[in-house]
C-alpha cells in the first residue's frame, strides 16, 4: 500500500487550555473520499486546520505524505510552498475565504504566492473561470456575490492550483438547496479523479455521496470510522454524538409525535413520503 | 428626548481639499512619513505575517466606527473616530496605520475627508490621536486590575485627550492659513481664519460634544470589553507590549510625542514666514482694520496672540471649522452658524 | 446640514437610532453600487486608463490649490462639469453628491469670514453694523471654490474608476504592493463589517418599539461596536490563516493589465499642464 496521505498518530491540539482534539489517531489513503462527520464543536474544524499545516499537534505525530508536519517543516520555504501546491483547504465561511477585492484576485491569490509565471497564472485563472461558470463575475466584488456564487468561488480559489488534497469544511452549511446539491455534485464528479476530498460535514444526507469512508468525531476523539452504510445505519452512535435529533412532528399520516430523525429529502425513502424520516425503521 | 431630529453637535475634523495650502499639506506629510514607516516597522517586527489580515480588518472596524452616531447627554449626538479603542486593543502602532488606511478609503472612496489633506488628517487623527489615546490609558490604568472600573475611566479619559489633541492640531494647521498664506490685498487664499478663531471654535465642540462621543464609545467599550473578551484588555492582541521591552518603548512614545509637539508648530511656519516675523500689515488693509475694536474669544489665545493678531475684530463662540457629521439627522441651520462677531 | 462627503447629500432617514443606523449603513453600500453601475456605461472618463486618470486627478487638486484666482478656479469648475457630461454622470448626481454637501458644509463655514477679514468695506449690514469687505468675499469665495471643484474631480474619478482598478493604478505608479493591498481588503472587510453592523441594528430596531433613552442608545453603540470588535479579531485571525493556507508567507503580489492609448498620454499631458500653467502664470 502506498503512504498515506495524512497519518495520525495520537495527535492532540490543546487551544487556551481547552483540549479541542484529543488523542487522534487515522489515515488518509490517497485518492479517498472521507468525510468527518461531528455536531459542532466536536473538533472537526480543529482536525482540518492541523490536516492543512495552520495550526499545529500539541502532542502526538501528523504525518502529510509521509513527512512530519510541523511549524518548523512549514518555516522552511520550499516545504512551505511544496505544502500549499498540494493541500488546499476551503473554509467554511466565505468572509474568510474570500478576503480579496475581486474574484479575478481571489483566483490568482494563490498562484501568485506559488510564484507562477504570470502567462500560466492567466490561463489557469481563464480556465478556473470557465470551469465553474464565473468568468461574468471576474470583476465583482465579493460582497455583491450570492450565496452560491461566493462557494463556487471559494471552490475555484482553492482548486486552482489543482490541489492534491482538498479540505472542505462545511461546503454546505448556509446554502439555498439548489447551491447544495450544486456542491455535492461537484464533489460526487470527482470521484475517481485521483484527488483526496475530507470533508467536514454534519449533513447526514449527502454523507453517502460524497465520501466513501466515514469518520466520527465527537469530543475532540474519533467515536468511529467505517463505511457510509455501516456509520449511517448505526442510530445509537448518530445520537450519541448529537447527529440525530428530535423534536415534536407531523407524519404524512398525521400523526405528531417525537424520535430522532433528520431533517432532507430523498427519493428512495419508499411509502414515508414526508419531509422526516425516521430512524428507528432503517433506510429504505 | 431622542427624536430623529437629535442635532449633531459632535463634529469630526476630516479636513477637505482646499482648506490647506500645498506647502501645509507638503509639510504634514513630511512629519507623517517617518511615523507611518517607524509604525510599519514596529508593528512588522512583532506581527510577521499576521500584519496584513489585522490591518486590513481593524481599519474597516475604525471606517464603522467613524459611521456610528452615538447620542449625547443634552439632545445631540457626535461620531467618534475610534483611535481610543483601537490603540487600548491593538497598541499605537498598529492604531497609526489602521486608522491612516480608514480615513485613505473615507478620502478616496467617499470623499469625507481630502485627498490632499490626507497626510494633515492621519497626523491629526490617527498618528497624534493613537499615540495621545495610548499613553494617556497607560498612564492612568497602569496596575489596575483587568475588570476594575479605573480601566473604564482611564479608557474615557484616554479617547476624550486624544480627540481633543487632534482637534487643537487642526486648529493650528487652520489658523497658520490666513498667516501664511495670502495674497497682495490681504485675502486669505486658504481656511481664511486666524489661530484666535480657529482654535477656540474647533475646542470648543471638541471639548463639550465630540470628545464627549470619544470618551462614551471608549469607556463603553473597555466596559463591555471587560464582560465579554477580558483577554482583548491584557494585551493578548495589543502588539506593542506583547514580548516587547514595555518601559523602554513607553519612554520613546513620549520622546517623540514631545518631539513632535515642538515641531509640528515649527514645521507649519517654516514653510512661511516665522513667527516673529510676521504681523497684521502683512495681511489686512490696516486703516479698516484699526477702527473696529473686537476682542478674541479666548483669555489665553488673546495672550498668546495679542502680537499676532491685534486687530480681528471678533469673539466667540465663531463657527467652527469642524465638520458635522454625514448624516443620519438633520441639523437646523442656525446651530451651525452662530453670530459670532461683535459689532465693530 | 451635514458633513462634506458623496453621501451627505443623499434623502434623511428619521427614526429611532437603531433605524438612522440601518439606513446610513445602507447609504454606503449603496454608493458602492451606483459607483459600480457608473462605471461600467460607455463614457470619456470610463475609458481612459486608470493610472492616467488617478495622475491626472493629482494634476488637478494641485492645480485646484496652487490656483490665486478665481477664474482659475471657475475654469476648473467647468472642466468638471464638461467631464462629467462626457462622461455621462448627470448634473443632478454631482449636485447631490458634491456640490450641495460642499455647499452645505464649507459655504457656511466660509460665510463669518465675509465679515471677518479685515480689509476694504463695500457694504456695511444695517442695524448690526457688520461690515462685509472685498478681501472677506474673495476668500470665501476661494475657500468654496477650492472644495466645490476638489469634490468634484474627487467624485468623478471615484464613480468612474473601479476600487480595484484605483489600487491598481496606485501600485503601476510606485505605491508599494503592501499599502495597495491592505486598501483592498480593508475596502473588503468595511463591507463585512458593515452588513454585520446592519444586522445587529437591524436585529434592535424590530424590538425598540419606544424611541430609546439616551443611555440605553448609546449601550446600544457600545455593544455593537463591541461585537464588532470581536468579529474584527476573530475575522483577522481566520483571514490570516485562510492567506497561510494558500501559500501566504508575508509578501503580496498582485496582476494588473493595464493598456494606455495614445487619448491616455493626451489627458495626461493635458492634466499636467494646469498646474504648472497655473505656476507659470504666478510667476
Amino acid at each position: 500500500m502506498s503512504t498515506p496521505v495524512f497519518a495520525l498518530d495520537g495527535v492532540s491540539y490543546h487551544y487556551q487550555q481547552h483540549a479541542a482534539l484529543h488523542a487522534v489517531s487515522l489515515e488518509v489513503a490517497a485518492g479517498s473520499r472521507v468525510a468527518l462527520l461531528g455536531a459542532n464543536g466536536s473538533g472537526k474544524s480543529t482536525l482540518l486546520r492541523l490536516l492543512d499545516g495552520l495550526y499545529f499537534a500539541t502532542a502526538g505525530e501528523l504525518r502529510a505524505f509521509g513527512e512530519v508536519l510541523s511549524e518548523a517543516a512549514l518555516a522552511d520555504e520550499t516545504r512551505h510552498y511544496a505544502f500549499r501546491r498540494r493541500v488546499g483547504l476551503v473554509f467554511q465561511n466565505p468572509d474568510v475565504q474570500l478576503f480579496n477585492p475581486t474574484v479575478f484576485d481571489e483566483l490568482a491569490f494563490g498562484p501568485l504566492q506559488l510564484g507562477w509565471p504570470e502567462a500560466q497564472i492567466r490561463s489557469a485563472i481563464d480556465a478556473s473561470l470557465q470551469q465553474f461558470g464565473i468568468s461574468h463575475l471576474q470583476q465583482r466584488a465579493p460582497h455583491r456575490l450570492s450565496g452560491g456564487e461566493r462557494k463556487r468561488v471559494a471552490l475555484a480559489s482553492v482548486l486552482i492550483m489543482q490541489p492534491e488534497v482538498l479540505l472542505l469544511d462545511e461546503p454546505t452549511a448556509a446554502l439555498d438547496p439548489a447551491s447544495q446539491s450544486e456542491v455535492i455534485r461537484f464533489l460526487q464528479e470527482s470521484q475517481g479523479q485521483g484527488r483526496t476530498i475530507i470533508t467536514a460535514t454534519h449533513d447526514l444526507d449527502s454523507v453517502a455521496d460524497i465520501a466513501d469512508h466515514v469518520i466520527v468525531l465527537a469530543d475532540g476523539q474519533v467515536a468511529a470510522q467505517g463505511s457510509p452504510a455501516d456509520i449511517l445505519s448505526d442510530h445509537a452512535l448518530l445520537a450519541r454524538t448529537h447527529l440525530l435529533h428530535a423534536h415534536p412532528h407531523r407524519h404524512a399520516d398525521g400523526q405528531v409525535h417525537s424520535h430522532p430523525h433528520q431533517h432532507g429529502h430523498r427519493h428512495d425513502h419508499g411509502t414515508n413520503a414526508g419531509r422526516y424520516r425516521r430512524f428507528g425503521m432503517g433506510r429504505s | 428626548m431622542f427624536s430623529g431630529d437629535r442635532p449633531e453637535k459632535g463634529k469630526r475634523m476630516h479636513i477637505p481639499d482646499g482648506y490647506l495650502s500645498p506647502s501645509t499639506c507638503a509639510v504634514t506629510l513630511a512629519i507623517a512619513l517617518p511615523f507611518w514607516l517607524l509604525a510599519y516597522q514596529r508593528a512588522k517586527r512583532l506581527l510577521h505575517t499576521r500584519l496584513v489580515p489585522l490591518f486590513a480588518v481593524f481599519s474597516a472596524f475604525s471606517f464603522v466606527i467613524m459611521m456610528f452616531n452615538l447620542p449625547l447627554p443634552g439632545g445631540t449626538s457626535g461620531h467618534a473616530v475610534g483611535m481610543g479603542i483601537v490603540s487600548i486593543v491593538l497598541g499605537p502602532w498598529a492604531s497609526i496605520i489602521a486608522i491612516s488606511l480608514a480615513l485613505l478609503i473615507q478620502a478616496l472612496f467617499f470623499g469625507d475627508g481630502g485627498i490632499s489633506s490626507f497626510a494633515a488628517n492621519s497626523l491629526n487623527m490617527a498618528i497624534v490621536g493613537s499615540l495621545v489615546a495610548w499613553g494617556s490609558y497607560r498612564l492612568l490604568a497602569a496596575g489596575a486590575p483587568l475588570a476594575s472600573r479605573r480601566r473604564v475611566v482611564a479608557a474615557g479619559v484616554a479617547g476624550y485627550l486624544a480627540i481633543n489633541a487632534s482637534a487643537l492640531l487642526a486648529a493650528i494647521e487652520f489658523g497658520v492659513q490666513p498667516m501664511l498664506f495670502h495674497d497682495a490685498s490681504g485675502t486669505p487664499l486658504y481656511a481664511p481664519y486666524p489661530l484666535s478663531v480657529a482654535i477656540p471654535a474647533m475646542m470648543i465642540g471638541h471639548l463639550s460634544f465630540a470628545g464627549l462621543a470619544e470618551m462614551l464609545l471608549s469607556a463603553g467599550l473597555v466596559a463591555y470589553l471587560q464582560r465579554a473578551h477580558p483577554a482583548l484588555l491584557a494585551g493578548s492582541a495589543n502588539i506593542t507590549t506583547a514580548g516587547s521591552r514595555q518601559g523602554s518603548s513607553v519612554r520613546q512614545l513620549w520622546y517623540g510625542l514631545a518631539g513632535l509637539m515642538i515641531l509640528s508648530p515649527l514645521g507649519l511656519l517654516a514653510a512661511g514666514t516665522a513667527w516673529g516675523e510676521w504681523g497684521a500689515e502683512d495681511f489686512a488693509n490696516p486703516a479698516a482694520v484699526r477702527k473696529s475694536s473686537g476682542h478674541l474669544a479666548c483669555m489665553p489665545c488673546r495672550i498668546a496672540l495679542r502680537r499676532a493678531c491685534p486687530d480681528w475684530p471678533v469673539c466667540g463662540p465663531p463657527p467652527s471649522p469642524t465638520m458635522p457629521r454625514p448624516s443620519f439627522t438633520a441639523r437646523p441651520l442656525a446651530m451651525c452658524c452662530p453670530p459670532c462677531l461683535v459689532p465693530g | 446640514m451635514s458633513e462634506q462627503s458623496f453621501l451627505a447629500g443623499k434623502h434623511r432617514h428619521h427614526g429611532n437610532i437603531a433605524e438612522r443606523m440601518v439606513h446610513g449603513l445602507q447609504q454606503v453600500m449603496e454608493h458602492a453600487l451606483d459607483a459600480e453601475a457608473i462605471s461600467a456605461t460607455p463614457g470619456l472618463l470610463q475609458q481612459l486608463d486608470p493610472r492616467i486618470k488617478l495622475l491626472s486627478l493629482l494634476a488637478v487638486l494641485a492645480a485646484t490649490l496652487l490656483a490665486s484666482q478665481l477664474t482659475t478656479l471657475l475654469l476648473l469648475f467647468v472642466l468638471a462639469v464638461v467631464l462629467a457630461l462626457a462622461s455621462q454622470i448627470s448634473l443632478s448626481r454631482l449636485y447631490r453628491q458634491a456640490w450641495l454637501s460642499v455647499l452645505l458644509f464649507s459655504g457656511m463655514l466660509a460665510l463669518p469670514a465675509i465679515f471677518m477679514v479685515p480689509g476694504e468695506r463695500l457694504l456695511t449690514l444695517p442695524l448690526l453694523h457688520w461690515h462685509i469687505t472685498r478681501q472677506g468675499l474673495s476668500s470665501a469665495a476661494f475657500l468654496l471654490g477650492r472644495a466645490e471643484v476638489s469634490a468634484s474631480f474627487a467624485l468623478l474619478l471615484m464613480l468612474t474608476t473601479p476600487w480595484m482598478h484605483v489600487l491598481k493604478a496606485m501600485r503601476s505608479l510606485g505605491v508599494p504592493v503592501l499599502l495597495v493591498a491592505l486598501l483592498g481588503m480593508t475596502h473588503r472587510y468595511v463591507f463585512v463589517l458593515l452588513q454585520t453592523a446592519s444586522q445587529m441594528f437591524e436585529a434592535r430596531r424590530s424590538r425598540l418599539l419606544a424611541p430609546p433613552s439616551g443611555r440605553m442608545a448609546r449601550q446600544l453603540v457600545a455593544s455593537t461596536s463591541g461585537v464588532l470588535l470581536g468579529k474584527a479579531l476573530q475575522l483577522s485571525n481566520e483571514v490570516h490563516m485562510a492567506m497561510v493556507s494558500r501559500g501566504y508567507r508575508g509578501e503580496v503580489y498582485l496582476l494588473h493589465n493595464f493598456h494606455t492609448r495614445k487619448r491616455d498620454w493626451c489627458a495626461l499631458l493635458l492634466a499636467l499642464a494646469l498646474p504648472l500653467v497655473i505656476v507659470w502664470n504666478h510667476a
